[in-house]
């Protein structure tokens, strides 16, 4: 009995008193950045123990070598630059014709009602039929890409703007149509600042899956490009070459996101959560 | 007075207000179907007008697809192949699941492991479905392995991220409260952390359902043996458009009749005992 009333005792110490307790080394060896780097440690160590284990998928060093070969070739820019020309263009019309559908479907329920069967059925089509289909109607070129591109990302991006629109003070939407205000200016004055947020998450959803929709249609339209040239090292049966390719375009839609999509959206979101 | 103003106002004049907005309801619910109606039939005559654009062997016109699709499920492979993809998906499920719910388990309880996992979590989300589909692919080569381990591939983060949530969440004070009446840390994670993360690993597999069966399809599209996706890539290779769209649409329809009925209906009473938490996810 004794004891465990000791135990309990023992446990209550103050956090502070446990904090100054544990050695200077301890509490580094245990914090957030150490925990990251650790994570990457074992994460290389995991990648290698498979490489390891299966003989086909390649180590991290021979990525890294294979990385280096691209770049000498000179490979790298002149793909991604194809495959950034694509997708852009893909996800401005898609940016552009989400934003007008997504307005329209959440500033009136008819509308809505009109154009939610076919959003539903947009969400649930995956992007490899698009693909399959856009190279058999346009052949190898740009435009089966940019296409993928649109037609997978425009649900999204309706899908997020419907939302934010509806979303907006149901007052001050009331208020506008009793004192006429011009439909035009409604939108730019009352709907547009509010739904900003929402429609860079919905771009920031789009580009994920857009990036996902326009590596799918090189990779089976040809005509260079990202997805074209993994494609290449795939069916060479050279998993390095193929392997650095993926670190290539994960490691850029990564970056994309964390370092320009995140922010933008914490920024164009400031108004609510500031 | 007060009484009479307030027994007599609303004697007369509701049955005509009720009568009028009951009417208006019922016009705004007619228009309402008549415009739901007329979303598919814009898409009816936009794929008609497509494959009159590109002539049908490019696009099927929708009675090909349709009669293709009959084919299909009169011949037998309609079972086999569905019932391949469908148990590969849960298995995928059922590996990120228990590899996910002791990641989350750790990310909600710990501080440390929290940050360890944090940056892997969220970047697995961002990555492509085509990386994953190839990489599987790479690993286990041509076999049903390589889906399983896409779909727990795609799977397994959005698990370990809603179990950490649901962790976080579990009432403090039920935990101080077995602490106080000594309950073996044992008999805490099963009878006061385990129920609280059920429904959540339930939750993240619905949320991540719709992303898990295209990832299966596309792997089996990459290198499958058997399933929706090989029979997809077959008919593909084939030029056999209209089948390709048979296929798919049998899937999607497949697919989004198991999200509705089955596993709604699973969550809703997994669910069924915190009324709160329900209706606020809705």
């Amino acid at each position: 009995m004794s004891s465990t009333v000791q135990a309990t005792v023992k446990r209550r110490r103050s956090t502070s008193e446990i904090e100054e307790s544990t050695p200077a080394w301890r509490r580094r060896l245990t914090s957030d950045a150490a925990a990251r780097v650790a994570a990457l440690l074992s994460f290389l160590v995991f990648w290698s123990l498979l490489a390891l284990l299966f003989e086909r998928v390649p180590g991290p060093v021979e990525v890294v070598q294979r990385l280096g070969d691209e770049f000498s070739r000179g490979e790298v820019f002149g793909n991604f630059g194809t495959t950034l020309y694509r997708f852009g263009i893909g996800l401005l019309l898609a940016t552009g014709a989400g934003i007008v559908i997504g307005v329209l479907m959440g500033l009136s329920q008819l509308s809505r009602a009109f154009f939610e069967s076919p959003v539903l059925v947009g969400l649930s089509i995956p992007a490899i039929i698009w693909a399959f289909l856009t190279v058999m109607w346009f052949g190898f070129g740009d435009m089966s890409p940019i296409v993928t591109t649109f037609l997978t990302a425009v649900p999204f991006v309706i899908v997020n703007v419907a939302q934010g629109v509806r979303g907006v003070s149901r007052d001050l939407r009331d208020m506008s149509s009793t004192y006429d205000v011009p439909v035009i200016r409604r939108v730019r004055d009352l709907v547009l600042p509010a739904v900003t947020g929402y429609i860079a998450a919905g771009v920031r959803f789009a580009i994920i899956i857009g990036w996902n929709g326009v590596i799918l249609a090189e990779w089976f339209g040809g005509g260079g490009g990202v997805g074209y040239r993994a494609r290449f090292w795939y069916d060479a049966n050279r998993f390095g070459g193929f392997a650095a390719w993926v670190v290539l375009f994960v490691g850029f839609i990564v970056l994309l996101d964390r370092f320009v999509l995140d922010r933008a959206i914490r920024r164009a979101f400031r108004w609510r959560d500031g | 007075m007060t009484d009479q103003l307030v027994d007599a106002a609303p004697a007369a004049p509701p049955t005509d207000r009720e009568a009028s907005a009951r009417r208006t309801a019922r016009r705004r619910r007619w228009r309402r179907t008549g415009l739901l109606v007329l979303g598919w039939v814009a898409m009816y005559l936009l794929w008609e007008f497509g494959s009159w654009w590109y002539g049908s062997r490019l696009l099927p016109r929708p009675h090909e697809v349709l009669a293709e699709a009959v084919e299909i499920v009169e011949s037998g492979n309609f079972v086999t192949d569905f019932s391949a993809s469908v148990l590969k998906t849960f298995a995928g499920f059922g590996v990120a699941a228990a590899i996910g719910a002791p990641v989350g388990y750790l990310m909600g309880r710990f501080d440390y492991w929290r940050a360890f996992f944090h940056d892997g979590v969220t970047i697995a989300g961002t990555i492509p479905a085509v990386a994953y589909a190839v990489l599987s692919l790479i690993v286990f080569g041509l076999s049903n392995l390589g889906p399983i381990l896409a779909v727990a591939l795609v799977s397994t983060p959005y698990v370990a991220l809603n179990v950490a949530e649901g962790i976080r969440g579990v009432d403090k004070s039920l935990i101080t409260m077995s602490e106080a009446f000594e309950r073996t840390s044992h008999q805490i994670r099963r009878e006061v952390l385990l129920p609280t993360i059920v429904p959540f690993v339930f939750a993240a597999i619905r949320m991540c359902f719709a992303v898990a069966w295209k990832v299966e399809a596309l792997t089996e599209v990459f290198g499958g043996r058997n399933g929706v996706g090989f029979q997809i890539r077959t008919e593909y290779q084939l030029y056999n458009t209209a089948a390709v769209l048979a296929w798919m649409a049998l899937f999607i329809v497949f697919m989004l009749a198991i999200e509705r009925l089955v596993l709604f209906k699973t969550e809703a009473r997994l669910l069924a005992w915190r009324p709160d938490e329900r209706s606020s996810a809705l």
